[in-house]
């Protein structure tokens, strides 16, 4: 980078003459460096991935969690710095929880998107603070039932309501992407850390956009795009945490939640027989390079 | 510590409670109307003020400027009502001044409600809020709590029933401007000879689109004061006296000293 | 509906003995008749129109019907100071919502704002003073002077009504009455409720109860106005006393 030297990257809130925050860039680079996160969003419900690179052979298997619960329908993975993540989270929950005490409901994934890009975004502005070194991928379910004031006595007439609008959709999926510049947008799938660009070549094979994919198989994707954004660092053994967020009807009734151990154990083995036939097929075709070389 | 001290409440209240007779509030008498006619606002109100049974000022003023084309009408507490209509005079001009555009009536009505509301009825104004504006005609009361209403033709003060009944028997839509003066005025004449608190002459402030708005100081003066038919002066010696001692201007001489200055007294002394 | 109220009062072991001279002149006064409905296509607020400062009518045309929102309103009893506060609160709140958020608030928004600022502000709210007249003792009660119905219609959840009666909890209600002259038609209401009416029913049932509300109750008075929220979005009606209620009907 030609910044260095030029004194415009030492300072949050100081511009470079071409308009650049060197800052938030720096801090882009310590999440490109951070274990990859993915994010799908399907027709009925949404899953988070993160691999987790083992730095310790000392640390417990199944502890030290990445992926938080914000509220009840709510998750969100970071990638990057492990505790910028942890205080991330820590603003998202009393965020939802402020929204919860004023509205007397769920906050819509939309909105925390909104108020957590906000905050983001806060820390590029003082040279007192640094941005940041997290993108965080956001996952919930807005409820598609008639929601109810928390606290309210009563459920109004009992043929319901009248007037409703049929066939009008309301709730569903979110998923939304928060960079350290503050910018966020909604996604079908996202992913960040290192192994970002193999997993968005993945994800965009997935062609998400249609909605055919379900949830179950999702959750399989998910974990393949995991292990195959980790191949380019093979070298470092890694631990595969999911979670998601299904529609009422589904298996977590629009809670967020750990993906079960048998459904998780599952969708590793398949993604490791994915890998290893891939494997297989490059070993073929080097052989029979190797043989037309003969 | 900011704020109203209610110590001097509790205070009362306990000496009450003794049986001793608490202070008594003072009750201002007041009839102030306004009504809204097919081209503008009429306002108007009577001209006294009382400190408990004492008429404090026979012609005083009670209608209140806020704005070129926004004037107020005040009833309760004089000094709440004219120190109120002057904060948010004040504030509608830097307002006006901030956005570049004249001042509402419905502007000038929030802003008298959310103070007053704010002071929880301590700051005893009630005012009816009038003027012009470019969406037209406003016509408001405001009460001390905070409560505004929005109607045709508004009454106020301990006058307020006289002069509603005026309103109520001979109001008509689609009033002129004469008309409307004539009605309101009408309406102030009902509280000055029907209601103890109200007194005195007729102000009139009538606002109207495009037109300079007219303020009709004592527009009527139903109680000038007639030439007395008798007085109490006494002809000159109706008092008898035993003796008489005149005294000229040259008698005076000898019991004082006079001195002449030298010099032209209006040079002024001044420092070499 | 309370213009404004004060009180004076001499403490003694039973309460508050009440300065009758003080109530004649009167300053405290509850009055009003108010009510909200589902029907088949939406929801229809009603209130009488009548504002008192103790017997003094203040304003014989009030709107009670209070707009906070495209199609959430509400019915407005209790200090008409206070429930102005509180509505212009709200409606401050909602508008910042439905710009935050791109899209229009729920019913179930403005009942919970509603709530938050009845509950939380219930000690600030004056107290009114309920008179046993025989005896001459008055009964303090702390009051949230503002008594709400709140009724709105969203595609989503269709119409709704809910009521915050004085602690300020929230009601979710097939329907609702409030005010001083709901009292006496507690009967009407249960004998003639159906639900899933007609827009012309409905229209016609809360014409009838306020009427009656009104013909019972000395402090309620003056027109009948209602609001009727809809897919349609929100039409207003008007009902005089001169042709006993029954007209004009829908206003623009």
């Amino acid at each position: 980078m030609t910044s260095i030297g030029t004194g415009y990257d030492l300072s949050n809130s100081v511009f470079s003459p071409d308009g650049r925050n060197f800052q938030v860039e720096y801090a882009v680079k310590a999440v490109e460096n951070g274990g990859t996160a993915v994010g799908i969003r399907c027709k009925d419900g949404v899953v988070l991935a993160v691999e987790k690179i083992i730095t310790s052979k000392l640390l417990k298997p199944g502890a030290n969690r990445r992926i938080s619960t914000v509220d009840r329908h709510v998750g969100i993975v970071s990638a990057g710095l492990a505790p910028d993540g942890r205080h991330f989270v820590s603003r998202a929950r009393d965020e939802a929880s402020s929204w919860r005490s004023v509205y007397k409901g769920p906050i819509p994934i939309s909105a925390l998107a909104n108020r957590l890009g906000s905050y983001v975004q806060a820390y590029t502005l003082y040279s007192s603070v640094r941005p940041f070194g997290v993108t965080s991928i956001l996952g919930g379910w807005d409820s598609e039932a008639e929601l109810a004031v928390d606290g309210q006595v009563g459920s109004g007439p009992q043929s319901g309501a009248g007037g409703k609008v049929k066939g009008a959709k309301s709730g569903g999926p979110g998923l939304y992407m928060i960079e350290p510049s503050g910018l966020y947008w909604g996604y079908y799938g996202a992913a960040t850390g290192k192994g970002r660009q193999a997993a968005k070549a993945e994800l965009e094979k997935l062609d998400l956009a249609s909605e055919k994919l379900s949830l179950h198989d999702a959750v399989k994707e998910a974990a393949r795009i995991i292990y195959v954004a980790h191949e380019d660092n093979k070298d470092k053994e890694f631990e595969l945490e999911m979670s998601w967020i299904s529609s009422l009807e589904g298996p977590t009734k629009g809670r967020h939640e750990e993906v079960p151990k048998e459904l998780l154990e599952e969708a590793e083995r398949a993604a490791r027989r994915a890998l290893e036939g891939d494997d297989e097929d490059e070993e073929e075709g080097a052989k029979g390079n190797e043989q037309m070389e003969e | 510590m900011t704020g109203f001290d209610f110590s001097n409440y509790n205070r009362n209240a306990a000496l009450q409670a003794k049986g001793a007779p608490g202070p008594k509030a003072t009750s201002t008498g007041t009839t102030i109307v306004g009504c809204i006619y097919d081209n503008g606002v009429v306002i108007a109100a009577d001209t006294r003020a009382t400190s408990g049974p004492i008429v404090a000022d026979k012609n005083c003023e009670k209608l209140h400027y806020i704005a070129p084309k926004i004037w107020c009408a005040g009833a309760g507490t004089a000094a709440d009502t004219e120190f109120t209509t002057a904060l948010i005079s004040s504030n509608i001009e830097l307002h006006s001044l901030s956005t570049g555009r004249p001042p509402r009536v419905i502007t000038c009505m929030t802003m008298l409600k959310q103070h007053l509301f704010r002071y929880q009825g301590h700051i005893g104004a009630y005012l009816v809020v009038a003027g012009v504006d470019p969406t037209g005609t406003g016509l408001y009361t405001v009460h001390a709590h905070g409560s505004t209403d929005k109607l045709p033709y508004v009454t106020m003060g301990s006058g307020s029933l006289a002069a509603m009944s005026v309103f109520e028997s001979t109001w008509k839509p689609n009033l002129n401007k004469d008309e409307a003066i004539a009605l309101a005025s009408e309406a102030i004449k009902a509280g000055i000879f029907n209601d103890l608190g109200s007194g005195s002459n007729v102000d009139v402030c009538v606002i109207e689109k495009d037109k300079p708005t007219q303020l009709l100081r004592n527009y009527i003066r139903p109680n000038e004061r007639g030439q007395k038919e008798r007085d109490y002066r006494f002809a000159k010696g109706t008092t008898a006296y035993l003796n008489e001692k005149v005294f000229s201007k040259e008698d005076l001489r000898k019991y004082v000293t006079v001195e002449e200055i030298s010099g032209d007294p209006n040079l002024m002394e001044v420092d070499p | 509906m309370v213009a404004s109220h004060g009180l004076t009062g001499m403490l003694g072991e039973d309460g508050i003995h009440v300065d009758m001279n003080h109530l004649k002149s009167g300053e405290v006064n509850l009055g009003t008749s108010i009510m909200a409905i589902n029907f088949k296509d939406g929801v229809i607020l009603g209130a009488d129109s009548r504002t008192t400062t103790g017997a003094y009518i203040a304003n014989r045309v009030t709107d009670k019907l209070t707009q906070v929102h495209d199609t959430i309103w509400c019915c407005r009893s209790g200090s008409a100071a206070d429930t102005q506060a509180v509505a212009d609160i709200v409606s401050y709140h909602l508008n910042m919502y439905s710009i935050v958020n791109n899209e229009a608030p729920s019913t179930q928004v403005a009942g919970a704002l509603f709530q938050e600022l009845c509950y939380e502000n219930k000690d600030m709210l004056r107290l009114v003073l309920f008179v046993n007249w025989y005896t001459g003792i008055g009964h303090l009660i702390y009051r949230c002077s503002a008594g709400i119905i709140i009724a709105g219609y969203d595609p989503r959840h269709g119409g709704q009504v809910y009521s915050i009666p004085l602690g300020g909890s929230l009601h979710k209600q097939a329907y609702s009455i409030g005010g001083s002259g709901s009292t006496y038609i507690y009967g009407y209401c249960d004998a003639n409720w159906r639900e899933n009416m007609t827009e012309e029913e409905g229209i016609q049932f809360v014409r009838g109860a306020l009427r009656e509300a009104i013909k019972w109750d000395g402090s309620s008075g003056g027109v009948i106005r209602l609001v009727v929220l809809t897919a349609k979005g929100a039409q207003r009606h008007l009902y005089l006393p001169d042709t006993d209620y029954t007209g004009p009907g829908a206003t623009y």
